[in-house]
């Protein structure tokens, strides 16, 4: 089997794009950093990432302008083409300004938005998200299974999804909620910035695009857990440096992007 | 009794913001020659606080920096001819501003003001600006335009 190529891609402002590239390699995938300034490199990926942090400064709205830069071109045109995309945090911002999430209106008209916390305030909290859509539903997860939970850490200012009510209705109906705010043990919570639905993510109608809030890749090794598993693998640097938790979407994604690419 | 007051507050530095919002409308084929962005700060405030508010507001660094800051108030609550405001679709009049409140003051609403201009220094057409308040400036999902 071929090497699955994944772009990261990087803007001015973005602050997760080394432990996503990290998340990547670990899961067995090729990764690599592309800047804003590189849009013709990206013919060449197989499956693209939009990581988290402040794109433009978050200027006019979180993830407003990036959605509108010249890399993001190639990047709706391979959404499109049914190849993976992942937006986490500020890249899930820029999903939604995109349009390419829920994605039920044409490209750039944004019908949902990830919008200013209700709190008013930035907020880091560590989070569990749940499947709540068939697994049948997000192909850009292969093979995860119905009510996966995932640890993650949410942290942002403009989480809160926020959508007129029929669209909300049509988030909900057609299978656009892709995880919500959970416990532990798949309890649902309301979500801690306050976002309609308690969506946590969001996936549009094809299941190849996926914008999520939460951070799995500051979840994705056992030393950054806020559960007994960090005590217990403590003195045992293997198993503290381990993959796992939040990896698990990861794997997930590898799964499916590799399932894309021909043999 | 109460008094609502309406205040603008904008940079006497370069605005980067504006600027980043002028190059994207350029990408997006709306030409433009400048753009003027400004805070629009409403208080809905007793008599007595309404009286010294604006000097009150000059002093809150959070929302008036005498270092970067220009502080007007403005004679109506509405946009003036021109420019539109964004606001949030389901704000709700905050009570507090960087966690401080205001004495005398029951709400406030934030916007934020938009002019654009054309190369002359000209409001550019009433089309133009409502194409760039609807591919840009105002995302419908939570934001709403506010104009004259």
């Amino acid at each position: 089997m071929s090497t699955a190529r994944v772009a990261v891609v990087v803007f001015p402002g973005t602050n997760s794009e080394d432990e996503t590239l990290r998340a990547v390699l670990a899961v067995g995938l090729d990764g690599e950093l592309v800047h804003w300034s590189q849009p013709e490199k990206l013919a060449r990926f197989d499956a693209f990432i939009l990581p988290g942090g402040f794109a433009y400064e978050d200027r006019i709205r979180a993830g407003a302008v990036a959605a509108h830069d010249a890399v993001i071109d190639p990047v709706i045109d391979a959404a499109q083409a049914g190849k993976y995309v992942l937006g986490i945090c500020n890249g899930a911002q820029m999903l939604a300004e995109a349009g390419l999430v829920p994605g039920t209106a044409p490209l750039r008209r944004p019908t949902a938005a990830f919008a200013p916390n209700a709190s008013g305030r930035f907020q880091s909290v560590h989070v569990h998200v749940k499947l709540v859509v068939a697994p049948e539903r997000v192909p850009i997860l292969s093979g995860i299974e119905a009510g996966a939970v995932i640890p993650a850490w949410a942290s942002h200012g403009d989480g809160r999804l926020a959508a007129p009510a029929d669209e909300l209705g049509r988030i909900e109906r057609d299978g656009h909620l892709a995880f919500i705010y959970c416990d532990r043990d798949g309890n649902a919570v309301s979500a801690p910035n306050g976002a309609a639905l308690d969506c946590a993510a969001l996936v549009n109608r094809e299941g190849n695009v996926l914008a999520i809030m939460p951070h799995p890749e500051r979840d994705a090794w056992t030393y950054q857990h806020l559960d007994a598993s960090r005590d217990a693998a403590r003195g045992n640097t293997q198993a503290t440096l381990a993959p796992s938790g939040g990896i698990k979407l990861f794997e997930h994604f590898a799964r499916a992007v590799r399932e894309s690419v021909p043999a | 009794m109460s008094a609502f007051r309406t205040f603008a507050v904008s940079l006497t530095i370069p605005d980067n913001e504006a600027f980043t919002a002028l190059e994207t409308l350029g990408r997006l084929g709306i030409l433009v020659g400048r753009i003027v962005r400004a805070d629009i700060w409403q208080f809905d405030a007793d008599d007595s606080a309404a009286q010294d508010l604006a000097s009150t507001i000059a002093s809150i660094e959070t929302i008036h920096n005498p270092n970067k800051h220009r502080l007007a108030e403005r004679q109506s609550d509405r946009p003036a001819s021109g420019e539109v405001w964004i606001a949030s679709r389901d704000e709700a009049p905050a009570r507090l501003v960087a966690g401080r409140s205001i004495p005398g003051v029951r709400g406030i609403r934030r916007r934020t003001a938009w002019r654009l201009l054309d190369d002359s220094g000209r409001d550019v057409a009433p089309a133009a600006l409502d194409r760039a308040v609807e591919m840009f400036l105002c995302n419908p999902a939570f934001q709403v335009a506010i104009k004259t």
